[in-house]
């Protein structure tokens, strides 16, 4: 599980292979296009061109990211068994864990470039709208970080359904786990409103094991300049960090009994 | 192979044919326009009228979803005001549902305040719905001191409740950031009641606290119906004195003229001169297109 030259190998690798993708360059030019017509956008309403920059900036970066990091990540493990390159790779010193997390830091490098340049569409056009950047604009860069982190936990969902299942069924999966964990606490309330103690414990447990994407969604507070608490960013971190862990693990256990003869 | 090379046709002749058929579809295209034009007038349906359940369905992007709902709002609002309707029943739901998903959304509420208040062809004509928006804002905002004032300001213009709006600048005058006239609109209502040099000052607060085109033209109207107003009341004192010298009211503005009691044919704040009907009640031309105030 250590970060050993292998596995930083696997991951420049994935990178590289990653970013010789056209559709990666086509939705990242589509969302920085999208960002920019929000400035137009913005004239047919009344007072809010910039949130609305901020929010249709922020969500295109995170819709665009989600379509990437699923459209990637389902192919990570499934790719190199069908094409036969796993074979030769693994019968080199490379740990199939090693692989894995290879592959998991590569596709976060390739998500962290592509969010870097909508991050900058995003920017430019916000200078564009206001000449100028006002105190609260600072905390668009922490709604960016928490769109990274959120993107970090899709991507090791993927990763994790890579293991064992189709790239369609991959994506549906994940694409559903998406959903399902942004609702997670309308799973909790669900609970805590039942009169049933067998389905309070049930929908609590269910809360905490599935991913919860809602943590990372500021985008409508900070578009109103809205501070975000320090206490905030690093229990988002930590959450990322640890449930990131659980589906790595997960994703080793699964891949290393996996019988790719 | 020559058979193939004469039947061939040349680049001249595709482009005409590409001109010719591009001409023709923005004919018939012109002619679906007048068809349809009956379809359009299909009233406008909110398929999801609770925001509670799109903020679920935006899966996150609650945001952008409520400026896309504010921004429909508007348009739907320009959009009836454009077509001469009087009807808006969609504008409450419209702005609940913006507000719901943001809750934020400050300019939601100021302005759809105003959307919902201002009476009829101009709005809604609906200000307790407007006092219930407002009341929303202020338990989502509570510090916002702005949001009792554009309390204070319905209760004031549109529903003529003086105490109420009296209470509503005292109470957001009680915040620590909140303006001086806050407390002093709330003590002037609270002694007078509602008179004209209060409504110049509200109207006149809402012009300078905002950007946007849109509003600020309509506090200039309003404005411009308070100017109109009072110069109406000023005109008819003299036409009183006239009367009281000659036993009867003047036929024209140039009597009143001859007699000193003006200097010249007085005009609206819009250089439209104003009328004297066979009464000596001063009215605003018909051609003008001031609405006056109380």
């Amino acid at each position: 599980m250590t970060l050993t030259s292998p596995t930083l190998a696997v991951a420049r690798n994935t990178f590289r292979e990653a970013v010789r993708d056209r559709v990666l360059y086509n939705l990242v030019a589509f969302a920085v296009i999208l960002i920019a017509s929000a400035v137009l956008f913005g004239q047919i309403s009344i007072g809010i061109q910039k949130i609305i920059l901020i929010n249709l900036g922020l969500s295109s970066i995170s819709v665009f990211g989600l379509l990437i990091s699923i459209f990637l990540g389902i192919g990570l493990v499934y790719k190199e068994v069908d094409k036969r390159s796993l074979y030769a790779l693994l019968s080199k010193p490379v740990r199939r864990s090693q692989f894995l997390i290879g592959k998991f830091l590569g596709l976060n490098l390739t998500l962290l470039v592509n969010t870097f340049f909508m991050s900058a569409g995003l920017w430019a056009a916000l200078y564009y709208l206001t000449r100028g950047f006002e105190h609260g604009d600072r905390y668009i860069f922490v709604a960016i970080y928490f769109i990274l982190l959120e993107l970090s936990l899709v991507t090791a969902v993927c990763l994790f359904f890579s293991c064992f299942s189709t790239p369609v069924l991959s994506a549906i999966f994940t694409f559903l786990l998406y959903v399902i964990g942004t609702f997670s606490s309308d799973i909790r309330a669900f609970g805590e409103l039942t009169k049933s103690a067998p389905m309070k414990v049930l929908s609590t447990a269910l809360y905490y094991l599935l991913p919860n994407f809602s943590d990372f969604q500021i985008a409508g507070w900070v578009s109103h300049g809205r501070p975000v608490a320090g206490s905030l960013i690093l229990l988002n971190t930590m959450y990322t960090i640890c449930y990131g862990a659980v589906l790595l693990i997960a994703s080793i256990v699964v891949f290393s009994r996996k019988d790719l003869k | 192979m020559s058979r193939l090379q004469a039947s061939k046709p040349s680049v001249a002749a595709l482009l005409a044919l590409l001109v010719a058929a591009l001409g023709a579809s923005a004919a018939v295209q012109f002619a679906i326009d007048g068809r349809r034009a009956s379809y359009n007038d299909a009233p406008e349906v909110l398929w999801i009228p609770s925001g509670k359940i799109m903020k679920r369905l935006s899966l996150g992007h609650e945001g952008l979803v409520a400026d896309i709902y504010w921004t429909r709002a508007v348009q739907y609002y320009g959009g009836q005001r454009r077509d001469g309707k009087t009807d808006f029943n969609l504008l409450g739901p419209l702005l609940d549902i913006t507000t719901d998903l943001d809750p934020y959304l400050l300019i939601a509420y100021k302005f759809g305040a105003i959307f919902l208040s201002e009476p009829s062809p101009r709005g809604a004509d609906d200000p307790q719905q407007a006092v219930r928006l407002i009341r929303k804002a202020i338990q989502a905002n509570p510090d916002e001191w702005r949001l009792w004032g554009d309390l204070g300001f319905i209760y004031y213009q549109n529903l003529h409740d003086y105490p109420a709006a009296a209470a509503a600048y005292l109470e957001g005058s009680k915040n620590p950031k909140a303006a001086q006239w806050m407390k002093v609109m709330a003590a002037v209502i609270h002694e007078k009641g509602g008179n004209r040099q209060t409504s110049r000052f509200l109207w006149t607060e809402i012009f300078q606290s905002t950007e946007d085109e849109t509003v600020r033209k309509n506090a200039i109207e309003h404005l411009q119906g308070v100017h109109a107003s009072q110069d109406i009341e000023e005109i008819e004192k003299r036409i009183a004195q006239f009367r009281g010298n000659h036993g009867r009211p003047p036929r024209s503005f140039d009597e009143l003229i001859a007699d000193g009691l003006i200097g010249g044919v007085p005009t609206d704040p819009l250089g439209i001169p104003y009328r004297i009907d066979a009464n000596g009640k001063v009215l605003l031309d018909p051609k003008s297109k001031i609405r006056l105030e109380d």
